[in-house]
């Protein structure tokens, strides 16, 4: 029994600078979640339990952005000694909602906001991948459960973790969601990894491509399209609202625009 | 100062070596940096333990969502304010589309307020259930993680299960996800609920009625620390029912109520060195929002069923803020029912209303957030996108009342051992519910 205990993998949990609303959805597995903690040894998770400790990890899944030095810091130490390391929710895989400022405007920001006097504990807003290399990324505004389950059940039984083969556009047409393209209203659904459900078009919001872009993403489609449909400062809203710090943004979406 | 007069108070959860002191120089003399576990957000306690002082030290970054909304429209103002928190998503939405409503001259239509009033509903047993199963619980029956409580009391475990499921139905049903909103606008709705699903729910409800009364039941009998912290209570009040969504004045019972229009008069925020979320204050005094508060001011309008419980409240013990969450657990799960009922019997109006012809473009929205009182001011230009924007989070008030409230708890167990006082401390700030994420934001 013992023996079986000390195999039992070492996960950690651990939260930066963000709105804590993924580990909620980890919370809201319910049962789903009392399975995994069968399955695996949590030996840190600040928001779930007293006990701490940072010897090695098997798998870490961190949330949020690194936004102070200390956070920087910790992840560092959080890379060398985990096996794999995985970003869990946009702030950590992509910045999210924080990364819309640049530096240059913080530092405008803390001025205006806290006073001249105070000062600043945060650096920048960016995602993980900013600071060291990650072994995968679980995106999402906030993540999705059926995907946190899948990713998880590849991790434990040894898998490297894949992405959704499909488009946002997939979950739409499943959906039976009238397409907002067609109807002239600016989505970014064609580029971006699905795994969402389409949940943000099905309530009748926009989608801002919290999921990230797919790999074989025919971005420069989609911007010949939005260009009928919108003006540049709406497509800049949109492609800024979660994907300021990809490539993509800077080699693809910037030049174009900019022609 | 000898090193071993001064400490910090929590579990230090392996990273203290890892965290820097802020700021820099100053603090590192009198603690080291641990974070505080089970709460929303980054934070540590600094004790002094010659002068008996304690200070709570917010370490969250900051995100600065006031700079950032600046520039964006007026439709995504209440898309981006529910990542400030995801514990309430749904009452930083709601502010934002109200404010945006405001400074538009919108007035929404009846479904839309019984459809957001039943959002809140859910939110507030979302997040109650949350604070109080999962992060308070383990404090007083002995556990590390609240998950352990499936194997020593899965009835118990089941209830709590249950009930955060219904939560989290109830905002995935109206707003379209348990987590950050999809089908509130500015106006209405983008997409109502159909019948089938509300009748759904409506058994749900039905179905987890025994599972209210009992969490009512149980959180107000637990042995809660004694303390006089003499508090002063702040909350919302007027509007319909027990003033959630729509109350309209601030009311702290000691004096004149005060129109939300002049929430910056009545609310100020200090910017303290050691902490990255700012302190409030109420007229300059320490203020208690969130569950005890909105009973103390509004007990009278909570159902019948619920005020039961209110008789053992004790009014200045914040520790009792655990029973008046889960008194309103009760409260807003009948709540929720009659919304329903309501929805099903009048039917539902699908208009989305227009703006004013010419609006104020300066709005206020106030609402009752889990943890009380949230305010949000946007001012937009005439194309509609925000120039301004200014967040008030309940926690930013609870702050400067919880440094007074573990000042008091301090005082009042001076001949207990460090270890002790340090457990209490956990306790009070856990009872004050705080999220730093929102204080911060």
């Amino acid at each position: 029994m013992m023996q079986r205990k000390a195999q039992k993998i070492k996960f950690g949990i651990f939260d930066f600078t963000d709105c804590e609303g993924c580990q909620v959805k980890l919370v809201a597995l319910r049962e789903r979640l009392l399975a995994l903690l069968a399955r695996v040894d949590i030996v840190n998770w600040r928001l779930g339990q007293d006990k701490g400790r940072m010897d090695f990890f098997n798998v870490v899944l961190i949330e949020g952005s690194p936004v102070t030095p200390a956070e920087v810091d910790l992840l560092k130490v959080l890379r060398e000694r985990s096996e794999c390391l995985i970003g869990f929710g946009t702030c950590a895989t992509m910045g999210g909602i924080p990364a819309i400022m640049d530096q240059k405007e913080r530092a405008k920001w803390y001025r205006i906001i806290y006073g001249p006097k105070y000062k600043p504990r945060g650096i920048d807003a960016l995602p993980l991948t900013s600071y060291v290399p990650m072994d995968f990324l679980i995106h999402g505004c906030p993540v999705d459960e059926n995907e946190i389950v899948r990713i998880v059940e590849e991790l434990l039984s040894g898998k490297s973790p894949s992405f959704r083969g499909y488009s946002v556009c997939f979950h739409c047409k499943l959906a039976g969601n009238p397409c907002r393209l067609i109807n002239g209203q600016p989505c970014l659904g064609p580029i971006t990894q699905g795994g969402c459900g389409a949940i943000c078009v099905s309530g009748g919001s926009p989608c801002y491509a919290c999921f990230g872009i797919r790999d074989t993403a025919q971005i420069e489609g989609l911007l010949t399209i939005l260009k009928v449909i919108t003006d540049n400062e709406e497509i800049e809203r949109y492609f800024s609202m979660f994907l300021r710090h990809t490539k993509e943004y800077k080699e693809i979406v910037r030049p174009f625009m900019e022609k | 100062m000898p090193k071993q007069m001064t400490e910090s108070l929590t579990p230090l959860n392996g990273i203290s070596e890892l965290t820097k002191p802020f700021p820099a120089g100053k603090a590192q003399k009198t603690a080291s940096n641990s974070l505080i576990t089970r709460i929303e957000g980054h934070g540590s306690v600094h004790m002094d333990w010659e002068k008996r002082t304690i200070k709570l030290q917010v370490t969250e970054g900051e995100r600065l969502f006031e700079g950032l909304l600046v520039g964006r429209t007026a439709e995504e103002v209440h898309w981006i304010t529910p990542r400030i928190c995801g514990v309430c998503p749904i009452a930083h939405n709601m502010a934002a589309v109200k404010a945006v409503e405001d400074a538009l001259g919108i007035t929404p239509n009846p479904t839309t307020i019984i459809l957001r009033r039943l959002m809140m509903a859910g939110q507030m047993i979302q997040s109650h259930v949350l604070h109080l199963f999962f992060l308070v619980l383990p404090d007083y029956i002995g556990l590390d993680r609240a998950t352990d409580l499936a194997a020593k009391d899965p009835k118990a475990f089941q209830r709590a299960l249950r009930l955060k499921e219904v939560a989290d139905e109830i905002a995935a049903c109206v707003a379209g996800r348990n987590v950050h909103p999809t089908t509130t606008a500015v106006g209405g709705f983008h997409k109502l609920p159909d019948k089938e699903a509300l009748e759904k729910l409506l058994k749900m409800l039905k179905k987890t009625s025994p599972d209210t009364s009992w969490t009512a039941g149980f959180f107000t009998s637990l042995p809660y620390p004694e303390l006089d912290a003499g508090l002063e209570l702040l909350s919302l009040k007027g509007g319909d029912g027990y003033s959630v969504y729509n109350g309209d004045t601030i009311a702290s019972g000691r004096d004149e109520e005060m129109s939300v229009r002049k929430y910056k008069e009545a609310i100020a925020e200090e910017v303290r060195d050691y902490s990255t979320a700012k302190f409030g204050s109420y007229k300059r005094r320490e203020v208690m929002v969130g569950a005890l508060a909105r009973i103390s001011i509004n007990g009278n309008k909570l159902t019948a069923r619920a005020k039961r419980f209110i008789k053992g409240l004790d009014f200045n013990n914040p520790f009792h803020n655990n029973s008046a969450q889960a008194i309103e657990i009760l409260h807003f799960h009948q709540e929720a029912m009659e919304l329903i009922e309501m929805l099903l019997s009048e039917g539902m109006n699908k208009t989305i209303a227009c703006p004013a012809k010419n609006p104020p473009l300066k709005g206020i929205g106030a609402i009752e957030a889990p943890r009380g009182g949230l305010y949000l001011e946007v001012h937009l230009s005439g194309e509609r996108k925000v120039t301004y924007a200014n967040i008030v989070t309940p926690t930013v008030q609870n702050l400067t009342s919880l440094e007074k409230s573990a000042q008091a708890l301090l005082e009042r167990n001076s001949d207990s051992s460090k270890k002790k006082i340090r457990q209490l401390i956990n306790m009070l700030i856990r009872a004050y519910d705080p999220c730093l994420t929102c204080s911060v934001h």
